[in-house]
């Protein structure tokens, strides 16, 4: 054949593509601090080590309040979820995305309310002494229940939200064969939605666990001491990154195997998930007391999860006057952190979902960065903070920025798993197809992108830059550690405010926190509400 | 004859399974040819590899130059190939229009939209242009999804399985536009099937494919008369088989002797369409066994007992279609027989 033996090469070899090389180095980025931890680990015999019992304390400790919470996030936000997803009752149709809202308030703002709330010159305590003559109060908000307590109420929603997707999306079909075969709602839910939803439920306990095992603010203003508050303290107090870097390596053996929980439960998911027969399941009415209790079990939910201590925080706020100045320095600096914060994450999140559509490996990577504290992070950070600190002595802008940088990519590094999550979403209505179809067209592979994969996923990136917003908005531990000196966030600014007992100053910077997080929050829980599986 | 493409001994392995194990084929120019095959036999990744759209592991796809060889690798933008897809690709985020203009980037404007007009006008949807591609029916969402891929005016268009995704009522309607789309483009066409009576009706040119092998190429007339082997004849319609002696390039079937010549004498399989069985006064006995209404002609289950017991099926008129019990005298047809090697 003449033609082939004439070969004019306009041809070239193939070569890996520019994205895939992306998301393999955003990816790397995320795993970075990590890695870091474990060199820190190995290589930094500490002199002022922390004891070992004190370490086998904090684990306790830590171990203790992750069972409580797991106990309580699983129950409360199961029944929630159920509730309306099954029944009609009176707010039905506004606790569905309503139930979501303490995600707007970071947990140590439910700490600082309940704390001032319950203290024994607290409000309710002197009221019952008052009426009762004595103080019998059963539980001690500054204790390890209650710390447990004030977690649960943060971080129920994470349960009711998979839950309630797996209540929606899996088992429709399953739920009106069981009622069909005569099972009561009741039976159905223990003998078809449960187990059916069990995957989901897991992995959404796993899900308010890494945020429990992340928390430094509420358990360190609580008192309890976990592995996160001594990974904080054996920077900060024994200022022993070796021991900081060990107490991590704990934390996240512990973030690894709820991640390998929570990861498989995800797999479960995918059962039963027909989406092209999908339709709304009709839910039952309820009848008086109990359409009333329905109502009333949701609204005290939401209740104790926000309003309360929202309400008690806003009330104490407004009995002092704010330290205006440092306020609006905080909120700038914070906005700006968080507007910053999700650019960055938000394009290296988007460089692995378009450049490693399929590559498990690279997600298993930025998911890690998801489970692991932020408190963790910063240690895993430290090693090239102090390198500039040293090498340019204080304050020159330089620094700062060079710090400010290194602070964003903690934030990148533990947040990416998450931006990933609504742009994949957004994704998936991309055939694979349809970027052969751009390629046979005439476009490259970064004008496929440019033309088609942006434009169809850019509502999943805003969302994902809200989600991004309101973690950072919230993020102390990190930020306490990794920040410039005298670089105060609204979330570093509450904590300092409420160490120093200062709690009607705290109370200012908390609620900014919790109002502008609340917009995002409404905004993205009603479109997972809206959101049908299949579309 | 001029050839559009140019495939040798292309491969494709996925592990150590080959999926494309040494496929050559010539697309003429402006011709339709379809490769028709059972699913997974490796004719969409055949349709990949020639798109560029995935390297290939041995072999050359060449037009007048080589696009993909052993060490080189024409990246699918550059490769003048239109591809349509089985799912069509539709971009939800585009209107009608401003898909079919999508590849016409290097062109203004106005003569974009002038280029895509005419390419939906082509295809009888002018008047859907500013819809969005959610909005048509999947007869309509194929017919953009052919508009686009004509509208680069490319050498050659690859069609995967085009009609598997739309009902049958709407399959002939879709069918006969695309073909009259195809021809009027006067662009050379490789459309992937696996239903044998579309792809005897729209190719100019047969490829039968299986096992990653093409199995015997030449027109539809010719493949469906003359298959080279049971395997091939089977991939176009059901046929009856017999094992056959064959004595000085004749073979004897037990119910007449066909031509084998060419092959040598031993043994070997005479394929016999269903339509080869013909009833007439002096041929063998034969028992009804089963009668299946398929409307104008009927399923003929048949039993003849000779020296072995021979079970065939005949494609009989529903109108004298004989009840199940009775016996008839049949005779074969020669022209729709064939003799293969074993």
């Amino acid at each position: 054949m003449t033609v082939l033996a004439n070969p004019l090469h306009h041809a070239r070899p193939a070569r890996p593509s520019a994205l895939k090389v992306g998301a393999w180095l955003a990816a790397g980025l995320a795993i970075l601090p990590l890695l870091a931890i474990v060199w820190l680990a190995l290589t930094r015999p500490s002199a002022t080590a922390m004891p070992l019992s004190l370490i086998l304390r904090y684990g306790l400790t830590t171990a203790a309040l992750g069972s409580l919470t797991a106990v309580a996030v699983t129950v409360l936000g199961t029944s929630a979820a159920w509730l309306v997803v099954m029944y009609r009752f009176p707010g039905r149709s506004l606790f569905s995305w309503a139930l979501a809202l303490p995600l707007a308030a970071p947990a140590f703002a439910l700490a600082y309310g309940y704390a001032d709330l319950l203290d024994v010159a607290g409000p309710i305590r002197t009221a019952l002494r008052a009426s009762f003559g004595s103080d019998f109060w059963p539980m001690e908000i500054r204790s390890l229940p209650g710390a447990a307590f004030v977690l649960s109420m943060a971080f129920y929603p994470y349960v009711y939200l998979t839950a309630r997707s797996a209540f929606i999306s899996q088992s429709v079909c399953a739920l009106e064969a069981s009622r069909t075969l005569g099972s009561t709602p009741w039976e159905t839910l223990t003998r078809v939605a449960l187990p059916l939803a069990r995957p989901a439920i897991i992995a959404g306990t796993a899900l308010a666990l890494m945020e429990v095992f992340a928390d430094y603010g509420a358990v360190s203003f609580l008192g309890v001491q976990t592995l996160t508050t001594g990974v904080v303290r054996a920077w900060s107090v024994y200022g022993a990154p070796g021991s900081a870097a060990r107490l991590s390596l704990l934390l996240l053996a512990v973030a690894a195997v709820l991640l390998w929980q929570e990861r498989s439960g995800r797999q479960g998911q995918s059962f039963g998930a027909n989406s092209a027969r999908w339709r709304p399941l009709e839910p039952q009415p309820l009848k008086g007391w109990a359409s009333w209790g329905a109502s009333l079990y949701c609204l005290s939910l939401i209740s104790f999860g926000l309003f309360i201590p929202a309400g008690w925080l806003a009330y104490r706020g407004l009995s002092a006057a704010p330290e205006a100045d440092r306020l609006i320095q905080a909120a700038m600096t914070s906005f700006s952190l968080a507007g910053m914060g999700a650019l960055v994450t938000v394009s290296l999140a988007a460089l692995i979902a378009f450049g490693a559509p399929h590559s498990h490996r690279i997600k298993r990577l930025a998911s890690l960065g998801y489970a692991t504290p932020g408190a963790v992070m910063a240690v895993g950070l430290l090693a090239p903070a102090s390198l500039i600190w040293q090498g340019a002595g204080s304050g020159g802008s330089q620094t700062v920025a060079l710090a400010l940088g290194l602070l964003i990519l903690a934030y990148a590094a533990r947040l990416m798993a998450s931006a990933l999550g609504p742009i994949e979403a957004g994704l998936a209505r991309v055939t694979p197809s349809m970027d052969r179809a751009a390629r046979t067209l005439g476009e490259t592979e970064t004008g496929a992108l440019r033309r088609v994969h942006v434009p169809i996923a850019k509502g999943a990136l805003w969302t994902a830059a809200l989600l991004v917003f309101v973690d950072v908005l919230k993020e102390l531990p990190a930020t306490l550690i990794l920040r410039p000196f005298n670089f105060d966030t609204l979330a570093v600014l509450a904590d300092r405010y409420a160490s120093d007992e200062r709690l009607a100053q705290a109370a200012w910077p908390t609620l900014l926190i919790v109002l502008t997080a609340s917009l995002p929050i409404i905004i993205l829980s009603r479109k997972i509400m809206q959101s049908r599986p299949g579309e | 004859m001029t050839t559009a493409l140019t495939l040798d001994h292309v491969r494709k392995f996925y592990g150590a399974k080959a999926a494309v194990d040494g496929v050559s084929l010539i697309l003429e120019a402006g011709k339709i040819t379809c490769l028709l095959g059972p699913s997974g036999c490796g004719k969409s990744t055949l349709l990949r590899l020639i798109a560029g759209l995935e390297p290939l592991d041995g072999g050359t796809v060449a037009t007048d130059h080589i696009l993909s060889g052993p060490r080189s690798h024409l990246p699918p933008e550059q490769r003048d190939i239109g591809f349509v897809f089985q799912d069509y690709a539709l971009f939800p985020h585009m209107s009608v229009e401003d898909n079919v203009a999508f590849g016409l980037k290097r062109l203004n404007p106005a003569e974009r939209q002038k280029r895509a007009l005419k390419q939906l006008q082509r295809v009888h949807l002018a008047d859907r242009a500013k819809a969005f591609p959610q909005a048509l029916s999947g007869g309509e969402q194929q017919r953009i999804a052919l508009a686009r891929a004509l509208a680069r005016e490319p050498a050659l268009v690859l069609l995967d399985e085009p009609f598997s995704g739309l009902d049958a009522h709407l399959k002939a309607g879709v069918r006969d536009a695309t073909l009259e789309a195809l021809r009027e483009a006067g662009t050379a066409a490789l459309i992937v099937t696996h239903d044998a009576e579309e792809a005897l009706m729209m190719a100019d040119h047969l490829a039968l494919m299986d096992q990653g092998k093409i199995l015997q190429t030449g027109t539809p007339q010719d493949c469906y008369r003359c298959p080279v082997s049971l395997a091939a004849a089977r991939l176009l319609g059901p046929t009856n088989h017999i094992s056959v002696l064959v004595i000085n390039g004749l073979a004897d079937t037990g119910l007449g002797t066909l031509d084998a010549t060419g092959l040598e004498d031993g043994p070997a399989i005479a394929i016999l369409r269903p339509e080869a069985l013909g009833i007439a006064a002096d041929g063998v006995s034969a028992m009804v066994t089963s009668n299946r209404f398929a409307g104008a002609e009927s399923w003929i289950g048949l039993r003849i007992d000779g020296a072995s017991r021979l079970d065939l099926q005949a494609r009989m008129p529903t109108g004298n279609s004989p009840p199940v019990g009775t016996h008839l005298s049949v005779i074969l047809d020669p022209s729709a027989c064939t003799v293969t090697p074993t």
